[in-house]
């Protein structure tokens, strides 16, 4: 009986020690409870997921002093000691939050990034450039439909919140790119003279921008170029106005490649065809040319060349304001060429980058008059200017959100000008150093800190702009953010022609946004108010009486100023099936009292209401993207000022008409899907200012001022069509895949 | 007394047993679960599942797989429910354990589709800007499981399924997914795993597109 019961309680405990404990909890963050957490005891099979409430039960037959392990990609993992004896076991975590890059707040303030490096609910994506109609596939032209930019149409260049358009700069891979876009002829628009394709991505920021980044008082444009292409190819495009063609190719072992492209273009066919406002004696074209190398070396490292050089020409024919002559007439010829180098490496923590760029550009422009059919002796205008631009950024990296960078940047700039009698040769280095932390606290608050110190050795001045910006998350899809910095730029070299004495001209920026982003849609709101302080006061020289080109030189910095506004953004994916739009709306209120304005004025650049709307759908059955645009400006004030006994006065002024343009574009895709398929072709056409209606985008007045004529688009209604053929790569499946 | 030393030797041997294959008795109850997962939730909890295997069995490359699996099949459900947003938070969720599975066994078919479909998910947070990359990343890896085992009848689902989705103007078609389900199902009617934990899914799946034809869902 004895051996029976000994057996039997061993047999017992036997069996208990097998026996089933059950294991409970509650897993929260912030008294809140957490699904999804991995609950493991430690080296055994044993352990369960979270529910909703975030509880856990589980059953195991382990015993003795064991681990629990707690487990979730979004949290610190937790380790806990607990005994399993022959009692359930109740054991509860609190969870701390790990602080990573894809849930970190980022200052997004001022900013719109065009990537999809990071996140699905980026607002636009580097095909949206392509896809926005009446862009033209130019960077520029599409950042037009976004908040902040002001619609002028008969300049080049950005104009950001009350700036103008030479106060917003390029950069490419850090560096700066001087003469971004084509030279021009007064009244009509340069062009931008980079490939689209180029980049992968690009950020825009209006305002209150990076200390990596400086002589720029309004806004910067940061473009990033591809890196190795996917695959070899070989492309065509051909259209009434233009012919390219161009290859990439990869080596076998994806470790370097090397491409290039020649092009092109000449209006002169379109002129016969379609009615332009503009008398073109000498239809605009030009040819270009690029080529490129990349390079990824053994040790991790990367090398990047870009280099592109173009010419281009044109003449136009206006009326003569003045009496006794019949018209005025200009002449432009331009040569460019810019070559960029960068490269960048990882030693560790610390990231180095580098670029090296150089650029020349000549204009030269050809002034004359023509009466009863016999052209006067011309005047020339001949612009030459060479630039080098070298950066140097080294970024370490504190812990997974936070990084200290900093760096030197030097841009020497030599520019000869030869007008008449004026020969100007004007020469400058500025030097800069900066630094700049990022500082992540938590996933739902960050700081960016920056100071940028410049030197000119023109102006043989020095200064110091500190920045920084707050990112907070309010809520889960609700983020604010709040920029301030104080930007320095150097007086545009177009308007030294004495020997005055000049500082740098200064901004500040306060900007403060709240931005809402949910699949599919995204919301942002942006206030801004802009404070210029030290701008460039001018004069006009006495111009040549032969032509109506006004000279300006500066003379002091006592000129000032503010832009104030607000703005909005709204695009949304989702509502509509396969329309994906957004709108954008821009208030803005600014005076300033600088160049020749004899008082404080609105500027002749800033449009106080801009409404944009952009929409796009592909429709699969018909292989046909259809995209549409539209544009309204409230019209700009004009002024025709003039220095009469050295002082600046108003003789003209008034306020141009709305702004309204409409704009489509098809792009069909035929050979889509065909799988044995050896070119893939796409055909764009394009129609800008479908309306035809009849936009005026300023005044020119005759030297006694009482004859005026319109600045109107050279075109108002234009029809672009063009057929894109690749081979080697089938890029019709770009446009297709959304719609799988 | 026999009887207990019997019937104690008994509960002993079975017991024992009971721990040597324990390994492949949770595995079979996890593997036959994947069937009932239905939600992300439901695949997430297989994933935490699967991982705590895996984390024991590190010689193993089916606790991987299948983690990586489950982590995909959750993927797949939120990209139809257009949950876009958290897509790539999940797909490199799986590629860590496709990672760990690759390590112990290369140039395993199975292996190889699993990673065909962390690009395709990867592709899908926004197939236009990424198609060129891991599109294409998604098709190589496709060919090169297909060459590693011609007879996977997984690699042929997984096919047929793209034929299926893709819209007749773009090469696809449901008729010729159809056709490409059912030469799957051949595959599954002949196709043996090499041992009972290899992978051995995706027969009813190709049995329910069959049974769909070509007409009823879009």
């Amino acid at each position: 009986m004895k051996t029976k019961l000994l057996f039997l309680v061993s047999f017992l405990s036997f069996i208990l020690s097998f026996s089933q404990i059950k294991i409970t909890g509650k897993v929260t963050f912030k008294n809140k409870g957490v699904s999804e957490v991995n609950v493991t005891l430690k080296d055994t099979y044993d352990g369960a997921t979270t529910d909703l409430e975030g509880n856990f039960s589980f059953e195991t037959t382990e015993k003795g002093n064991r681990i629990l392990t707690f487990v979730h990609p979004k949290y610190n993992e937790i380790e806990k000691t607990i005994l399993i004896a022959d009692q359930d076991v109740y054991m509860n975590a609190e969870l701390k939050e790990q602080i990573n890059e894809i849930d970190a707040v980022v200052v997004s303030a001022g900013s719109i990034e065009a990537s999809d490096k990071k996140r699905a609910t980026a607002l636009l994506t580097p095909i949206d450039i392509y896809t926005t109609a009446g862009a033209d596939g130019q960077i520029s032209s599409a950042l037009n439909y976004l908040p902040g930019v002001q619609k002028v149409g008969e300049t080049e260049g950005l104009f950001v919140r009350g700036g103008t358009g030479t106060e917003t700069k390029i950069f490419m891979d850090g560096s700066l790119i001087n003469n971004y876009f084509s030279s021009s002829v007064p009244g009509i628009a340069g062009r931008d003279r980079f490939n689209t394709s180029l980049f992968k991505g690009n950020i825009f920021s209006s305002g209150g921008y990076s200390a990596l980044y400086g002589q720029a008082l309004s806004g910067a444009l940061m473009l990033e170029s591809v890196d190795l292409p996917d695959q070899s190819s070989y492309d065509f495009g051909v259209s009434p106005i233009f012919l390219n063609g161009g290859f990439q190719k990869l080596s076998e072992n994806k470790d370097h490649s090397y491409g290039a492209t020649l092009g092109y273009s000449n209006l002169g066919l379109m002129q016969d065809v379609f009615n332009f406002n503009t008398d073109f004696i000498d239809a605009p074209r030009g040819f270009n040319g690029d080529a490129n190398f990349r390079i990824k070396t053994k040790s991790g490292g990367f090398f990047k060349y870009y280099g592109m050089f173009d010419n281009n020409k044109m003449g136009v024919k206006t009326e003569s304001l003045e009496p006794g002559y019949d018209f005025t007439l200009v002449r432009l010829k331009g040569e460019n060429t810019y070559h960029n180098l960068s490269f960048k490496q990882k030693f560790g923590k610390y990231l180095f980058n580098t670029s090296a760029s150089y650029s020349y550009n000549q204009s030269d422009l050809n002034f004359s008059t023509e009466t009863n059919d016999i052209e006067s002796e011309k005047t020339q205008l001949l612009n030459d200017g060479n630039y080098i631009n070298f950066k140097a950024v080294i970024d370490r990296k504190i812990n997974k959100i936070s990084a200290l960078r900093g760096g030197f940047e030097l841009n020497y700039a030599n520019e000869k000008l030869n007008f008449g009698e004026v020969n100007k040769n004007y020469r400058d280095l500025i030097s800069s150093a900066f630094v700049e932390t990022d500082l992540g606290f938590s996933n739902h608050f960050s700081a960016k800190i920056g100071v940028r110190g410049e030197n000119s050795s023109y102006l043989n001045k020095t200064n110091i702009a500190p920045r920084f910006a707050l990112a907070y998350r309010l809520a889960k899809d609700w983020t604010t953010s709040f920029a301030y910095g104080l930007f320095f730029q150097n007086p545009e070299s177009k308007y030294i022609n004495s020997s005055a004495q000049l500082d740098f001209q200064q901004s500040q920026h306060f900007i403060f946004q709240v931005q809402r982003s949910t699949e599919g849609r995204s919301l942002r709101f942006e206030a801004f108010y802009k404070k210029y302080d030290e701008l460039i006061k001018t004069q006009n020289i006495i111009p040549d009486a032969d032509q109506n080109q006004q000279v300006q030189t500066a003379f002091n910095n006592n000129g000032n100023g503010f832009a104030k506004g607000l703005e909005l953004f709204w695009r949304d994916k989702k509502t509509f099936e396969n329309i994906d739009y957004w709108v954008s709306y821009s208030f803005l209120d600014s005076k300033r009292d600088f160049l020749n304005y004899p008082v404080s004025l609105k500027p002749n650049f800033a449009a106080e209401h801009t409404i944009s709307l952009v929409a796009k759908r592909f429709i699969p059955e018909w292989k046909t993207g259809v995209n549409l645009s539209y544009t309204y400006a409230k019209g700009r004030p004009y002024y025709d000022i003039v220095t009469q006994n050295d002082k600046n006065i108003i003789r003209n002024e008034g306020r141009l008409k709305d702004y309204n343009s409409l704009n489509l574009s098809f792009n069909y895709l035929p050979n889509l899907g065909k799988k044995d398929a050896k070119a893939f072709t796409i055909f764009v056409v394009s129609i800008s200012n479908v309306l035809g209606t009849k936009n005026i985008y300023g005044y020119n007045f005759s030297q006694n001022g009482s004859r005026s004529s319109a600045v109107v688009p050279p075109v108002n209604t234009f029809v672009f069509v063009g057929m894109f053929i690749s081979f080697g790569v089938d890029k019709t499946q770009d446009a297709i895949n959304n719609n799988l | 007394m026999k009887k207990y030393i019997l019937s104690f030797a008994l509960s002993c041997i079975s017991l024992l047993s009971f721990a040597q294959n324990n390994y492949e008795k949770v595995m079979k109850e996890k593997i036959a679960k994947i069937e009932t997962c239905k939600t992300p939730e439901d695949f997430q909890a297989l994933a935490n599942d699967f991982q705590r295997i895996a984390e024991k069995e590190t010689t193993k490359w089916q606790p991987n797989y299948y983690t990586a699996f489950s982590y995909i099949q959750k993927g797949r459900i939120m990209m139809r429910e257009g949950k876009m947003q958290d897509l790539d938070v999940v797909a490199d969720q799986a590629q860590k354990y496709i990672d760990a599975a690759g390590s112990t066994d290369k140039d395993n078919s199975e292996i190889h589709l699993l990673q065909k479909m962390v690009y395709s998910l990867k592709m899908m947070v926004n197939p236009q800007e990424r198609y060129m990359t891991f599109g294409m990343k998604a098709q190589e890896e496709l060919t090169i499981a297909e060459k590693l085992n011609p007879d996977n009848p997984r690699v042929s689902l997984i096919k047929a399924e793209d034929t299926y989705f893709t819209p007749e103007q773009y090469g696809g078609s449901k008729t010729k997914g159809i056709e490409q389900f059912k030469t799957a199902l051949g595959k599954f009617n002949t196709f043996k795993p090499k041992t009972t934990l290899d992978p051995d899914w995706g027969k009813p799946e190709a049995e329910y597109f069959i049974g769909l034809g070509t007409s009823t869902t879009k």
